[in-house]
């Protein structure tokens, strides 16, 4: 098998694009053609909207947040804060900033990970609630001890922020990946849309299948990206329901978003991940001009009607029978 | 009596044996292919693929599992873990991977980084997840 | 004599413990993980042609359980007991086609067998296939140490006389 792979020809080099490493994940920028200069513009970007955004830098607009209770916003932040609340309000909670506390009681934060106790989890979730924090004028408070964490949306709301900056610059084409957000510029050059895989659910590396998008963000997730083993072997995932301040354990392993604004497929596929098939379909019949793949324990698919031209199902998926939402 | 063999069947066999092995060996790790993508596996589960022609600068970043820390460091067509809490250090102390076929591995964290071929023409052009 | 028996036994696994427990303090030889003198393993290839077979699997368990409180941890003994248990099943299967003067075939054999039993282990741990990548450069290094550890054992064997 290794032998094999000698034989293949070596792959062409992306010399127009850019990996970088920022909000604890890897990012590339592919600009066909793109100049040096636009891609390091990308990169400050994104670095000057982590620099807001982040919860672990002490010197952040977010950080500030949460240690004062107060603060006055940038723009950007409070475009995104207010743009989670809005989700939080739509998805009933499901997607909810203010999970926190609890998210760094389990570790999640610093890798020391441990499963809080039942008590300990009561008290925390006193503190978890979108509702709590008021953001007016730019300004935002919370109540003491509750603390907000933008690292849900940053991503989808960096994609967005990078295509406006790229087609200000005159830019047609161009693939934006920020830790497996996706978001894509247009088509690619030959004209065609661009070909953006959705991860197994099972860690494998492999693919569900291919998606073919122009001008749509393609975002995914699922407990498989970041997770620990507990000592009695329970797997515990990233992605907490704010109703337990558990790990969500809703019957979806892994929650596809497909839409023009990356921003709203991040927000989107945490909340649809949390609430399990029968909310998420619920939510879905409402939403116009997005996308959704959910794949359940099972392994079964469910897609809403707009990727029957656009989705093909592949590898160990292939013959798999989707069950379309709408 | 039991049935045996000279000491130069058994000479012969095992040399052979040894040099088909080392010959291997040396294939496996000298021999740059056509793997240009780095597959972080922790307890068997892809947790991050990197693309190694796209990697322009030195970075570096870390990886959890459920052992400890790994800081992974990339370069330009390369990969290495720079720094573990592991008790041995031999993810460490093995240095760059830099097109070879034999990965890199952390056994106390279950960490292994491997290269993977770089996509045919039928692969897609960046992946969710 | 039961006596006696016991009394060799725990001397041979106590001096297979030292060698292993001084190895373990040494650097090791390369950064490859796995590779490894193995020195201890003159005690278990001198044990299996000299005491047989079911002395020799007690002496390596004695010695694997307890080096791994002495030098080791829990994710290392199932590396050493699947590499051990490999080692001997090769060794004690050899011993019906090898003489006494061919202990170092035994010996290579059986560290190759040990080297396979814990890249399986290693799969197995790390659900990564490509961890086969491995196995040649491992069996190569293991069929020299296990040549010299092999070699020791029949000096060993010569010195003190054989079976007992």
């Amino acid at each position: 098998m290794c032998l094999l792979a000698l034989c293949l020809p070596a792959a062409a080099r992306a010399d127009d694009s850019r990996t970088f490493f920022a909000m604890d994940t890897v990012m590339t920028v592919t600009v066909p053609g793109g100049s040096e200069a636009l891609l390091s513009a990308c990169e400050d970007e994104v670095r000057r909207l982590e620099a807001l955004f982040s919860v672990t830098d002490e010197s952040s607009e977010i950080a500030r947040l949460n240690a004062e209770g107060r603060a006055v916003l940038s723009d950007e932040t409070a475009a995104l804060l207010g743009g989670a609340l809005d989700a939080a309000a739509l998805t009933d909670g499901a997607l909810d900033v203010t999970l926190y506390p609890v998210v760094r009681a389990w570790g999640f934060t610093t890798g020391d990970y441990r499963v809080p106790d039942d008590g300990e989890l009561a008290a925390l979730l006193a503190l978890v609630g979108w509702q709590q924090v008021t953001l007016e004028d730019g300004e935002a408070s919370l109540p003491p001890g509750v603390m907000v964490d933008l690292g849900s949306v940053a991503k989808g709301f960096a994609s967005d922020r990078l295509a406006a900056l790229l087609r200000g610059s005159g830019v047609t084409s161009a693939l934006i990946d920020l830790g497996g957000n996706i978001y894509c510029l247009g088509a690619k050059r030959n004209g065609s849309a661009w070909r953006i895989g959705v991860r197994d659910p099972d860690g494998s590396g492999e693919y569900i299948g291919v998606v073919a998008v122009t001008d749509k963000a393609v975002v995914t997730s699922g407990s498989y990206e970041r997770f620990f083993v507990a000592k009695d072997g329970t797997v515990y995932g990233h992605i907490f329901d704010p109703a337990t301040g558990r790990p969500a354990e809703s019957g979806i392993v892994s929650a596809t978003v497909i839409g023009p604004c990356g921003f709203q497929c991040d927000a989107l596929t945490t909340a649809l991940y949390v609430m399990g098939l029968e909310r998420a379909e619920a939510l879905l019949e409402t939403l116009e001009g997005v996308d959704a793949l959910l794949v359940d324990a099972e392994g079964e698919l469910w897609a809403t009607g707009g990727l029957r031209e656009t989705f093909t199902p592949m590898g160990a998926y292939s013959a798999a029978a989707i069950h379309w939402i709408r | 009596m039991k049935r045996t063999f000279s000491n130069r069947f058994w000479a012969a066999l095992l040399a052979a044996a040894f040099l088909l092995c080392a010959g291997a060996a040396l294939l496996l790790w000298r021999t740059p292919g056509a793997r240009t993508v780095a597959r972080i596996t922790v307890d068997g589960r892809v947790v991050r693929e990197i693309d190694l022609t796209a990697v322009t600068a030195e970075a570096s970043f870390t990886v959890q599992t459920p052992g400890g820390v790994n800081t992974v460091t990339v370069r330009p067509g390369g990969i290495c873990v720079s720094e573990a809490d592991c008790p041995d250090h031999v993810c460490v102390k093995q240095g760059w991977l830099e097109g070879g076929a034999v990965p890199i591995v952390c056994l106390p964290h279950r960490l292994v980084i491997s290269l993977v071929s770089g996509g045919d023409g039928d692969a897609p052009d960046a992946v969710s997840g | 004599m039961q006596t006696r028996r016991l009394t060799r036994d725990a001397m041979l696994t106590s001096v297979a413990l030292i060698i292993f427990v001084i190895e373990a303090q040494l650097p090791p030889l390369t950064s490859i993980p796995g590779i490894r003198m193995g020195l201890a393993n003159i005690i278990t290839v001198y044990a299996v042609f000299a005491v047989g077979a079911a002395d020799a699997a007690v002496i390596l368990a004695a010695r694997i359980l307890l080096g791994t409180i002495f030098a080791g941890s829990l994710s290392t003994l199932m590396y050493s007991a699947a590499g051990g248990c490999l080692c001997l099943l090769a060794m004690l299967a050899l011993k019906r086609v090898l003489t006494e003067r061919q202990m170092w075939a035994a010996s290579v054999i059986g560290a190759a067998a040990h080297n396979a039993g814990q890249i399986a282990v290693a799969v197995a741990v790390t659900g990564t296939i490509g961890l086969l990548a491995y196995l040649p450069v491992l069996l190569a290094s293991g069929m020299t140490a296990g040549l010299f550890t092999g070699l020791c054992a029949q000096a060993l064997t010569k010195r003190i006389g054989g079976r007992r």
